[in-house]
């Protein structure tokens, strides 16, 4: 009985706050300022001639910075805790030869999509986030193929893996230190050189968030493998 | 080189390091770059107190189309208290979780989280205060999983819960502030909204957009009845990150939310909402306080403390809210130094019960006999913190309360002074609940472990800090003033 009332309830403040919102978004006054006139103009000025690469890296270029902060922080927590729960053999990986197949012709097909992405960011919709959506997702297929991605493996391979994932805040972080310490503004690119910083800063990007999206499927425990993990568990420590 | 960047991504860039270097060195560097940021926030103030209010266009374009840091009175105080409160944390950190597996993940999510508050304190842009509020509750969520046992990531999973639907909240809140008014600068909006008057901007579109967004912020601040998620997530947490949690977290979306009031202006923001606000703080005060004197674990207790504490800052709703500037300034002042009273003495209380614990070995109040003889100085900086809590003179919290009180005298509002009164006396019933365990003589021999003296005096030090913030309120009242609405003359 409680919890058909609970639900009741639920489904009662859900449709208040549907029609709230759409009587907000129907009833909106017309805006003070006209930004996206102000960012058209503006682009012109602005290291990427796209107005959204522009808005994204330039205009509001640290809003993403700490946008990609957030991305890791997903990712260093995910890394914490499967550490602390060691994992048994991996068995990630279907045995199924036409995933296989298929990805010897789709991978560098996609790797040439998110380059072509990345690259093509600057002029058209495209951009960091896109290409490294792209490579994550080249990576998911090769590990549900059974493909290990041996450089990330062991110590030497967790080290790495971490300086790769840090990689690209720590360029943007250092572009904006090196302005900062020019005299400039943060994140205030010199005009001669914003088209290559931000080339620069969204490569880095790419490769970051490309592995933290991979790193986050990886890290994630399997769901068959719930009810067999304290049987893993405690072959592991035998 | 302005130092309002410089204080965002000092400790961004320690928390890229600090994923990076081998865990051996993470302590040290840690403690290291706490004092080196206390210094850079310190600098902030002074500049601020010398120069007045400073603004700082990130990437060189000015707001609307960029972001804006600014630092008044106000976001310079937040950003030293955060120091002040942060560096016995890493020093206790530092050396109580040394060679333990969770200091992997602790000093990343640390820095994360200073550069998150940092970037709260300082922005002046909604949308880059949703941004900054994720990378804080993300931060947070993370660190509360960090011990790995069920109970631990059961609480995680509620409070990352309850911080996404309040971030969700308020980015709906944003977008439509967005649509309707055509910037996300504060100063903009506040400006839109003040000269469009009543009629204008009471508006069905920004009246919804503000009630999602203190709705949000509401449920991240943990106000009764949405303070669920809490006593589980800052009761069971390492002893730092929960003194983190409660002295700063919390303290983020509750800010956020008194910069929203003030941008909106006395015309959208009507007394009667106030009061609720002000009514919810005072169920919160009575509630949380009745809890904490219900619980049998030591740190939930404190949790609990939290839950009430809360309570008293929302005072400020209603008493800032009427026309009478003296109330307003009364107000202003004693929730600032409430809030800086209970951040101190609240980290020190969970750092010392952190110590206590450890001391006894077990999480319940009742093991604490015999304590006092053999440990007196973990029980002492409890002591001191709970003082403050209490609202004794010449403790900061009595100072606060007594603000608070002069505040509702002058503004009539008489009700609030039970609240003050009621909530003082139920917090020492609380924390002398843990004396009276504690003062009971229990066996003769010392049978209780050691916590190493740094930790001992990391949480004796916000203790004092607590007490002595009390003494010395005036001067940083006034820093605090700089820059308000306060100092133009309209409330």
């Amino acid at each position: 009985m409680k919890r058909y009332l609970l639900i009741l309830l639920a489904a009662l403040a859900s449709l208040a706050v549907c029609a709230a919102l759409a009587l907000a978004v129907i009833e909106r006054p017309e805006a003070r300022t006209d930004l996206p006139r102000v960012v058209a103009h503006s682009t012109e000025h602005a290291g990427a001639p796209h107005p959204i690469t522009a808005v994204l890296l330039d205009f509001r270029s640290y809003d993403t910075l700490l946008e990609v902060a957030v991305l890791l922080v997903a990712v260093v927590v995910a890394l914490a805790l499967r550490e602390a729960q060691p994992d048994g053999p991996d068995r990630m990986g279907l045995d199924n030869p036409l995933l296989r197949a298929v990805m010897s012709w789709l991978l560098p097909l996609m790797v040439l999509v998110a380059a072509y992405l990345l690259w093509a960011g600057s002029t058209r919709p495209g951009g960091a986030f896109q290409a490294a959506a792209v490579l994550a997702a080249a990576g998911v297929l090769l590990r549900l193929a059974g493909v290990r991605l041996g450089g990330f493996a062991g110590e030497r391979g967790a080290r790495r893996l971490r300086a790769l994932l840090v990689l690209g805040p720590a360029v943007f972080v250092a572009v904006g230190a090196g302005t900062a310490l020019g005299g400039r503004a943060f994140l205030d690119y010199p005009a001669d050189w914003a088209g290559g910083l931000i080339l620069a800063i969204e490569l880095a990007l790419t490769l970051s968030i490309a592995l933290a999206l991979l790193s986050l499927f990886r890290l994630a425990p399997p769901q068959s493998d719930v009810e067999r993990l304290p049987e893993r568990r405690r072959r592991t420590r035998e | 080189m302005s130092l309002l960047p410089a204080l965002v991504m000092l400790p961004l860039s320690a928390a890229l390091a600090s994923t990076l270097l081998p865990l051996r060195w993470r302590g040290p560097l840690g403690v290291a770059l706490a004092v080196l940021l206390a210094g850079v926030a310190c600098g902030l103030l002074r500049t601020v107190v010398g120069d007045g209010p400073q603004a700082h266009a990130l990437g060189g374009w000015a707001p609307p189309l960029g972001i804006a840091l600014v630092a008044d009175g106000l976001a310079a105080g937040m950003v030293v208290l955060t120091a002040t409160v942060a560096l016995p944390c890493a020093l206790h950190a530092a050396l109580g979780l040394r060679g333990e597996a969770v200091e992997d993940g602790f000093w990343p999510l640390f820095w994360f989280m200073w550069a998150a508050l940092n970037g709260i304190w300082l922005s002046a842009d909604l949308f880059n205060l949703y941004v900054g509020l994720e990378l804080l509750g993300l931060a947070a969520v993370g660190l509360v999983a960090l011990k790995g046992s069920a109970g631990a990531l059961a609480a995680a999973m509620r409070y990352l819960l309850a911080a996404l639907l309040g971030s969700l909240a308020y980015l709906i809140g944003v977008a439509l502030l967005y649509a309707a008014w055509g910037s996300l600068a504060l100063a903009d909006l506040a400006g839109f909204m003040a000269e469009a008057g009543v009629a204008q901007s009471g508006s069905l579109t920004t009246l919804v957009a503000l009630g999602l967004m203190s709705a949000g912020l509401l449920l991240k601040t943990a106000l009764f009845p949405l303070h669920g998620w809490l006593p589980p997530a800052h009761g069971g947490a390492l002893p730092p990150v929960s003194a983190l949690l409660s002295a700063l977290v919390i303290k983020a979306s509750l800010y956020i939310l008194m910069r929203l009031w003030i941008m909106a202006g006395p015309a959208l923001t009507p007394l009667a909402l106030g009061w609720l606000l002000g009514a919810l703080g005072a169920a919160a005060v009575f509630w949380g306080g009745w809890m904490a004197l219900r619980q049998a674990r030591l740190k939930h207790l404190v949790a609990y403390s939290t839950v009430a504490q809360i309570g008293y800052l929302f005072l400020f709703f209603p008493l800032f809210g009427v026309a009478n500037m003296d109330a307003a300034r009364l107000a202003w002042d004693g929730t600032l130094l409430m809030l800086a009273a209970h951040a101190l003495a609240k980290a020190g209380m969970f750092l010392a019960a952190g110590n206590l614990v450890l001391a006894v070995g077990s999480p319940h109040i009742a093991d604490l006999t015999g304590i006092s003889r053999f440990r007196p100085l973990s029980l002492m900086s409890f002591g001191l913190a709970g003082v403050s809590l209490m609202g004794l003179p010449p403790s900061a919290g009595f100072t606060a309360k007594w603000l608070l009180l002069q505040s509702a005298l002058a503004s009539g509002q008489w009700v609030w002074i039970m609240v003050l009164v009621g909530g003082g006396l139920l917090s020492a019933a609380y924390v002398f609940r843990v004396f009276r365990h504690a003062f009971v003589e229990g066996p003769a021999r010392d049978r209780f472990a050691s916590p190493p003296l740094a930790l001992e005096l990391s949480a004796l030090a916000l203790g004092s800090a607590s007490i002595a913030l009390g003494l010395v309120a005036q001067a940083p009242l006034e820093w605090l003033r700089i820059g308000s609405p306060l100092a133009t003359g309209v409330p």
